[in-house]
């Protein structure tokens, strides 16, 4: 193993070593246990790096990465040093390191990234604000913040906005600490490999820590939903409160105009939401709670795509996102047991299962591991199957019944958003992945409405959203949160 | 690339070829060959130096010629008494080997272990001792055979042999030694009043000789299973032609090392001194190794806030060659700590910041002052570099 000249340069001779004082700006990378840790300390004004300095703790090629990466930034606008990618870090080491030395480069360019998240951290007050963060928008132009999360979805979205003529920046959001492949010294692998993709198309990269906001509004409503006998839907209140927010709120801070995800998703006048071109992707049903003023300056490119040209362009252009598999699970739950991860946050009581006449049937361990339509894990012998009609928390009951006990007709929903006049919902969509069924819907006060189901539907949970669709079904109206069912 | 004017002080992982040992190699390089099996007189002449070689190679280490087996490095010597003598045992299952040792028998322990022999690696002091008791309580009736390295290569620990050998000696367990580091600077005498062991590792490069020449001293009667398979050299245990012009070579240093040993030893350690004590004055640096009983040349230090290799290329770039913890390690298995210095109980930062700088008889006192002054100066550039150090 030998180093190159130019690494030898930046050993012998380091540049912007050191910290600044009172920085904007810190990000460490590495562990002292792996070998090698990074620092990078930055004066940030403008959107400009003024000062960029390093230290390393490492091998001679963290070292010389460390140097060779201050020198490319300091200086340097925000948008230009946050496209700096492994590639235009080698080239500035003369090629690529000796094998089993590359760590280095992404050690470094991550200690930097750090840096820039803790700057915006800092200032992340106004998303954690009570009413959430609304964005002011002020910037004009074709100017685009990308959410990115290194899957193929969002990466297609950010090429097409590209070639589009957009002048794209790409975010990725930490939203907890349950990511895959997170290994203790860098970045998870999924932020990692969402910076190379953006990276690899030109694209300036950023990371936000929302960890803190997506716990507050998207985790804690979620235990606490089952808790209360709820089923919550993560994905709904992640775009209710965290998503958007956040990428308005960066496309703000860079003068940007407009925010961009990979939902599959169309926007309509007023601004109105619209179904997709590929209906099996249809994400509508989890997009309704977006504010009408982030809603007026997003952009969705997928909602004229179909998935399977979305896989073709990511594979002609050579995207390595092409080949990742499609992720359904809840993001923060990578296991899938949702009710593990709840039964960690809360307490749970054992308690009876009842039937509709108030029989007991049996006993359960705690209610949270109990939703409604559920038909598994309830441990009663019974001549017809039963399925789980309702959970009550406050007396600790699961009550069963048998399937068509299930079906309701009338659907109370609270929490509203409305993206066009109520009068013209005529269908309602009460499940992700189901059909919209035909409905009447009346103003009950209170900020309730209620829907008359023009057929008996079942599995509707109190907690889940209803969303209301024009009569040609291809408009949303608006949406809300189920919070009781009857027939 | 080699810098002529660049200062060498790396001599634990190689010694500059001394230019008499070249001077008796020269007729063999450059004259007609002859293979030592061979009954023709290039054959009987090329077999003739070997023996010759084999005698000077015995009197440095107070063997009998026919005990010498000529191999292609120490790492070999190591594997073959490791693997030959625990195959030459056929149902004993059991092997004793120290913490410390080089990765040649480190490695060729952990090839017997998964093979299913058991193995107990014996612990070490901080210094890197391995004591007698220990091995004592470690050996058992099925125990094929112990190995602990006469002087380790990393930190330069010099064991105490001679008890340990007769610790193994009164069991009838076959004992080892990698003195591969030892030889040329230490007197090594293998006669069973002194040192008892079996079997014994020796490497010519380290004593002035050329690279790709080892040997291994088997004592007469020790029964050690071959490892290569072939024309039946050296006695059966070494199979393929001798490496002669190398052997030759080996010979040439051996008998230089025995007539001059002394004198190295004690200009070695001179040098040595001033090295300790010049970088004990640098804060933060702190010596690896026993204080006293450490080879004649080496000098092993973890250095405060940095890591090894940019210490190291940053000395090479002001003309001073030295090693990062053990040469073989940092090259070939990349970002591990050294097991030699976990196993005496230092930390991963602590492994991960050493440095080895080893004399060698050509070293001058002006040189070792020079290098002090680059070494301090590279220390506080990468301390400079480094978040983990905060200068008071």
């Amino acid at each position: 193993m030998s180093y190159r000249s130019e690494v030898i340069d930046h050993l012998v001779r380091p540049r912007c070593v050191g910290e600044v004082p009172e920085p904007d700006g810190v990000g460490e990378s590495g562990h002292e246990a792996c070998g090698d840790v990074a620092r990078f300390t930055a004066r940030i004004e403008d959107n400009v790096l003024r000062t960029v300095r390093y230290k390393v703790y490492g091998c001679a090629a963290c070292i010389a990465a460390g140097s060779a990466l201050a020198e490319l930034v300091d200086g340097r606008p925000l948008l230009e040093a946050a496209r700096v990618s492994l590639a235009d870090l080698e080239g500035a080491l003369g090629g690529p390191l000796p094998p089993g030395k590359e760590h280095a480069l992404t050690l470094t360019l991550d200690a930097l990234h750090k840096a820039i998240e803790d700057y915006w951290n800092r200032n992340v007050e106004a998303l954690l604000a009570d009413g959430g963060y609304a964005g002011n928008g002020a910037a004009r132009g074709k100017t685009v913040v990308a959410a990115m999360s290194g899957g193929v979805d969002s990466a297609v979205t950010a090429l097409l906005l590209r070639e589009a003529g957009y002048e794209v920046a790409a975010v990725t959001f930490r939203l907890h600490d349950g990511e895959k492949g997170s290994r203790s010294c860098c970045s998870p692998d999924t932020v990692l490999f969402a910076r190379d993709t953006a990276h690899r198309m030109g694209l300036p990269h950023f990371t936000l820590n929302l960890k803190e906001l997506f716990n507050r509004r998207v985790m804690r409503d979620f235990v606490g939903s089952y808790a209360a006998g709820r089923t919550p839907n993560p994905c709904v209140a992640c775009n209710a409160h965290v998503k958007f927010h956040a990428a308005a709120f960066l496309a703000d801070r860079l003068g940007f105009h407009q925010v961009a995800t990979g939902h599959y998703a169309r926007i309509a006048d007023g601004p109105s939401l619209a179904r997709p071109e590929d209906a099996s992707k249809d994400q509508t049903y989890v997009l309704w709670p977006m504010p009408k003023e982030l809603l007026a300056r997003t952009v969705f490119p997928l909602g004229d795509y179909r998935k399977s040209e979305v896989r073709r362009i990511a594979e002609a252009r050579g995207l390595a996102v092409a080949y990742t598999p499609e992720s359904q699970d809840i993001c923060f739950i990578p296991d899938g047991d949702y009710r593990k991860f709840v039964r960690k946050k809360v307490a749970t009581e054992p308690g009876e299962i009842v039937d509709g006449e108030g029989r007991t049937l049996g006993l359960h361990s705690g209610v949270v591991d109990y939703t409604i339509g559920q038909r598994k894990g309830l441990g009663i012998a019974a001549p017809t199957p039963l399925y789980v009609t309702e959970v009550r928390p406050q007396s600790r009951q699961v009550v069963v019944g048998r399937r068509e006990d299930l079906e309701v007709t009338e659907v109370r929903v609270g929490v509203m958003n409305w993206f066009l006049d109520p009068g013209e919902a005529s269908m309602v969509q009460v499940r992700y992945n189901s059909l919209p069924v035909p409905c009447t819907l009346r103003d009950a006060g209170d900020g309730y409405w209620v829907a008359r189901l023009e057929q008996p539907t079942s599995r509707v949970a109190p907690g889940q959203s209803a969303v209301f669709y024009t009569a040609d079904g291809e408009r949303v109206v608006g949406g809300g949160i189920v919070a009781r069912t009857g027939s | 690339m080699l810098d002529a004017d660049a200062v060498y002080l790396d001599n634990a992982a190689t010694t500059p070829l001394d230019p008499r040992v070249l001077e008796a190699m020269l007729p063999h390089l450059y004259g007609p060959r002859g293979n030592p099996s061979s009954l023709h007189a290039a054959g009987v002449a090329a077999r003739e130096a070997v023996e010759e070689a084999r005698w000077s190679v015995a009197d440095l280490v107070g063997a009998a010629p026919e005990e010498i087996i000529f191999t292609a490095s120490g790492t070999e010597a190591d594997n073959l008494a490791v693997l030959g003598l625990a195959r030459a045992c056929g149902d004993r299952r059991h092997v004793v080997v120290s913490g410390v040792e080089h990765a040649a028998v480190r490695e060729a322990a952990r090839c017997l272990e998964s093979s299913g022999c058991e193995v107990t690696w014996l612990g070490v002091d901080e210094a890197g001792m391995v004591s007698p008791e220990d091995l004592e309580k470690a050996l058992r009736p099925d125990t094929a055979l112990a190995a602990v390295v006469w002087a380790n290569n990393e930190v330069g620990t010099v064991q105490p042999v001679g008890e340990l050998a007769e610790v193994c000696a009164e069991r009838a367990v076959p004992f080892h030694a990698d003195a591969v580091q030892a030889a040329g600077r230490l007197p090594i005498d293998v006669a069973e009043t002194e040192t008892p062991v079996s079997t014994l590792a020796l490497s010519a490069h380290k004593l002035y000789g050329p690279q790709g020449v080892g040997a291994l001293y088997v004592r007469d009667g020790v029964r050690v299973e071959p490892v290569l398979r072939g024309g039946g050299q050296e006695r059966g245990l070494r199979s393929g032609t001798q490496n002669v012009s190398g052997i030759v070579g080996f010979g040439a240093a051996a008998r230089l090392a025995r007539e001059e040993l002394e004198e190295r030893a004690r200009h070695e350690r001179e040098l040595r001194e001033t090295l300790i004590s010049g970088l004990a004055s640098i804060p933060g640096v702190r010596l690896n190794g026993h204080r006293e009983k450490r080879l004649s040349n080496n000098v092993h230090v973890s250095v405060e806030g940095v890591e090894a290799e940019g210490l190291v290329l940053l000395c090479d770039a002001r003309g001073y060659a030295i090693g990062s913890g053990s040469a073989c390690a940092s090259a070939a298995t990349g970002h591990k700590a050294s097991p030699v210095l976990l196993a005496m109980s230092r930390d991963e930062r602590e492994a991960f910041s050493a440095v080895r700088i080893t004399v060698g008889k050509e070293n001058t006192a002006d040189e070792v002052e020079g290098f002090l002054e680059a070494f301090s100066a590279a220390v506080e550039q990468l301390r400079r570099v480094s978040p983990l150090y905060a200068s008071s």
